[in-house]
């Protein structure tokens, strides 16, 4: 990874869920923790969030998730990034995640999930410390 | 001694108290300024009592509504007999639900009547109905029969009213809708029930949501750009009026708005905004105002745990609305000027904490006392395991309604009308309430509207900014939580008790509810009348084009003919375009 680059992060809201203070919060959050920060706005199906995430070619994708279909949104995402080969972006889930559902989301690839309450300052440090994730395989980009 | 002689008194025993008082105490603790506020008689100067306070269901109805709420004469009775009110009652509004099919949703209102409880239908809808999309939608996929029951055509709605006939018909108990977007096609569906039941429409009562504006700056089920979605709402509002004159017209939402990160005077300044916009289309459909202004609700303004701000709010908002209502629009019937809403001041579901949960009692009931304090029911809302997302628990809903009846019975919080009128304090904050949120209306107004205040982005994007500037209080320490940024240490202990989540449905079912209502929507598209239904989405895509035609008709025209709820909103999406997302 170019050393100049900023950490490009996606926000995302998949499915119909119209709850998006959780990830505008974010957005701004992480954009003011020096992240490049886009933000799909709401009504994305995966495959759109998967293209943008390869189109905007992004190292972080969050997605937000409040109505409670975060299993199978979240599923058709990673599936999605991995049949893509872009499974080494770093997949973040935040929103109304019941407790029990982590480790079946965690077992299907996310890399953290952030409830309601956590501070943006451990998001930013969650993703600093986990990219980049495997430097030797990083292409640079040079960037115009 | 004249008034004037009165306040100079009081203007130097201030300032002695500023100089020997107040300031050495400062200077003792090294602070900058006062930590505390002391209010008198010099903070409220100008105030005329019955020009700004009034008596209790007067104008401007800064002290209330009216005298005493219905519910206070009947406070007794409820306690004698044990009255539930989660339960709800033959001719009462019943609990908020919906998910998974029809007659998944249907068996279980029988089981909860069979039970006793008995409130008309007050129907939460799946996110594809709210959005427009029936269920073999690609975008409906995963979410059919989740947040909500899915309804794609009139038979799926008239499944559910199976549970509502004879005592419970619908001529007898009101139904709530929480729809917005396709709110015209859900009250076709409900005349079109009527008539096929014998019933004469006008016989109907209830509310739908149909607050589309909110849905722009908060929640985010719109379907169509704010314009048009303005249209569809004034040919709700006048078919509404002649023929529905039960039917209250909508359900204004300040909270959303709130909950979505507005500050207490966003809320105000945006949920008014909207209503101006309503109340001006129902007069461009040539209504008299008060043919309908009196049949527009709010759903509830509040949502924080500032339970003083929360008070001067409501008093203010009444005032605000009053004198809109007359000044502005010249309204006469008393009932045009007043906020109708079932829920008032609260805490918000956003103010409770996943952190040490059994908390939110605490917080749910400061909302409570602040309700009672002006002129609502000292409800304590919501259930404290709200945020544990996982449906409200037995115990929590139990604690709930004890701690609503320990505030009435007990606390007598309700008691006294408008207890703090009077205040040199609340009725400065009350003024100062009120100027803000008139600032903020006068911005909008300026901009053009609400419509206009949407289209540009302003209210949508001042209230994620609002949302982003809490959080950062809340981690810069600015802005304390317990449990969450403060009193965190290893010296706190969690308090847990037993959670029982009442098994509203089968999860068995629930998994295979996407699957039958497909198969459903399918055997209705091979059995209906195929040329009726395109003849009737015909005549609705002609009409739309035509601003002057009222669509309600025509939409009822579809529905009877079992058009379905997508197939009519995609002849509306053709016609009036596709709302966008907000981009940050």
């Amino acid at each position: 990874m170019n050393e100049n680059r900023k950490i490009r992060v996606l926000i995302s809201k998949p499915g119909l869920d119209g709850h998006e203070r959780g990830a505008m919060v974010v957005a701004y959050g992480l954009r003011d923790e020096g992240f490049e920060v886009i933000y799909t706005g709401l009504r994305q199906t995966p495959e759109q969030i998967v293209n943008a995430a390869i189109q905007e070619d992004v190292d972080v994708l969050g997605l937000s998730i409040l109505s409670g279909a975060h299993l199978g949104l979240t599923r058709k995402v990673i599936d999605g990034l991995g049949a893509q080969q872009a499974d080494d972006i770093l997949v973040l889930l935040g929103g109304i995640i019941p407790e029990e559902d982590i480790p079946a989301l965690k077992e299907m690839g996310v890399d953290e999930i952030f409830t309601a309450g956590t501070p943006i300052k451990d998001i930013s440090d969650f993703i600093r410390s986990h990219l980049p994730r495997s430097p030797e395989q990083e292409p640079v980009i040079e960037k115009p | 001694m004249g008034r004037d002689g009165y306040i100079k008194k009081i203007e130097t025993a201030a300032r002695q108290w500023e100089e020997q008082v107040l300031g050495p105490r400062i200077k003792r603790f090294n602070l900058a300024e006062s930590p505390t506020r002391f209010y008198s008689p010099l903070n409220v100067r100008n105030s005329d009592f019955l020009e700004k306070v009034g008596f209790p269901g007067e104008y401007p109805y800064t002290a209330g509504n009216s005298p005493f709420d219905f519910w206070k004469a009947f406070a007794a009775d409820a306690a004698k007999t044990g009255y539930r009110p989660d339960w709800g009652g033959a001719g009462k509004v019943g609990k908020y639900g919906g998910f998974g099919t029809a007659s998944d949703y249907r068996d279980y209102l029988l089981r909860m009547q069979s039970m006793g409880r008995k409130g008309g239908p007050n129907i939460a809808f799946d996110l594809a109905t709210q959005c427009g999309y029936d269920s073999d939608s690609p975008y409906a996929e995963g979410e059919v029969g989740r947040v909500g029951v899915a309804i794609d055509s009139f038979r799926d709605f008239q499944v559910i009213y199976e549970a509502y006939t004879g005592d419970l018909d619908i001529d007898k108990v009101p139904s709530n809708y929480t729809i917005n977007a396709p709110a015209a096609v859900i009250i076709a569906m409900y005349a079109t029930l009527a008539k096929k039941r014998g019933i004469a429409i006008d016989r109907l009562q209830g509310t739908p949501q149909n607050d589309i504006l909110k849905e722009f700056i908060a929640r985010g089920t719109y379907i169509y750009p704010p314009r048009p979605s303005i249209r569809l709402f004034r040919d709700i509002c006048v078919f509404c009026t002649h023929y529905l004159p039960r039917l209250n017209i909508n359900s204004i939402g300040g909270y959303h708005i709130r909950e979505a990160g507005a500050t207490h005077i966003q809320d105000l300044a945006f949920s008014f905004a909207n209503g101006i916009a309503y109340i001006e289309a129902g007069l461009a459909g040539g209504l008299d105002i008060d043919a309908f202004a009196p049949r527009i609700t709010f759903n509830a303004f509040g949502g924080s745990m500032e339970m003083y701000k929360e008070i001067a709010l409501q008093r203010a908002a009444r005032r605000i609305w009053a004198r809109i209502l007359k000044e502005r629009f010249g309204a006469r019937d008393p009932r045009s000027m007043m906020i109708r809403q079932p829920i008032t001041a609260h805490i918000g579901c956003s103010s409770t904490t996943l952190q040490r949960p059994l908390n939110n009692l605490a917080r749910a009931v400061i909302g409570g006392i602040a309700a009672g304090m002006s002129g609502g029911i000292p409800g304590a809302f919501p259930p404290f395991d709200e945020p544990l997302g996982l449906g409200h628990s037995q115990e929590a809903t139990q604690l709930q309604i004890d701690a609503t009846r320990i505030m009435i019975y007990e606390a007598k919080v309700a008691d006294v009308n408008d207890p703090w009128a009077g205040s040199y304090f609340m009725e400065s904050l009350t003024d100062e309430t009120e100027e803000a949120a008139l600032a903020e209306m006068e911005k909008i107004e300026n901009m053009g509207g609400a419509v206009a205040a949407i289209e540009n982005g302003y209210m949508p994007r001042c209230v994620a900014k609002s949302a982003y500037e809490k959080q950062k209080l809340v981690e810069q320490l600015k802005e304390f939580i317990v449990g969450v940024n403060c009193f965190t240490s290893d010296n706190e202990i969690e308090v847990s008790v037993n959670r029982i989540v009442e098994a509203t449905y089968d999860p068995e079912r629930m998994k295979t509810a996407e699957d039958r209502q497909k198969k459903s929507l399918a055997r209705l598209k091979r059995e209906r009348n195929g040329t009726a239904v395109s003849t009737a989405l015909k005549t609705l895509c002609v009409h739309a084009r035509d601003d002057s035609y009222n669509l309600m008709p025509d939409i009822i025209e579809c529905v009877e003919n079992e058009a379905t709820l997508q197939e009519i909103s995609d002849v509306l999406r053709q016609v009036f375009g596709e709302a966008q997302p907000i981009k940050l």
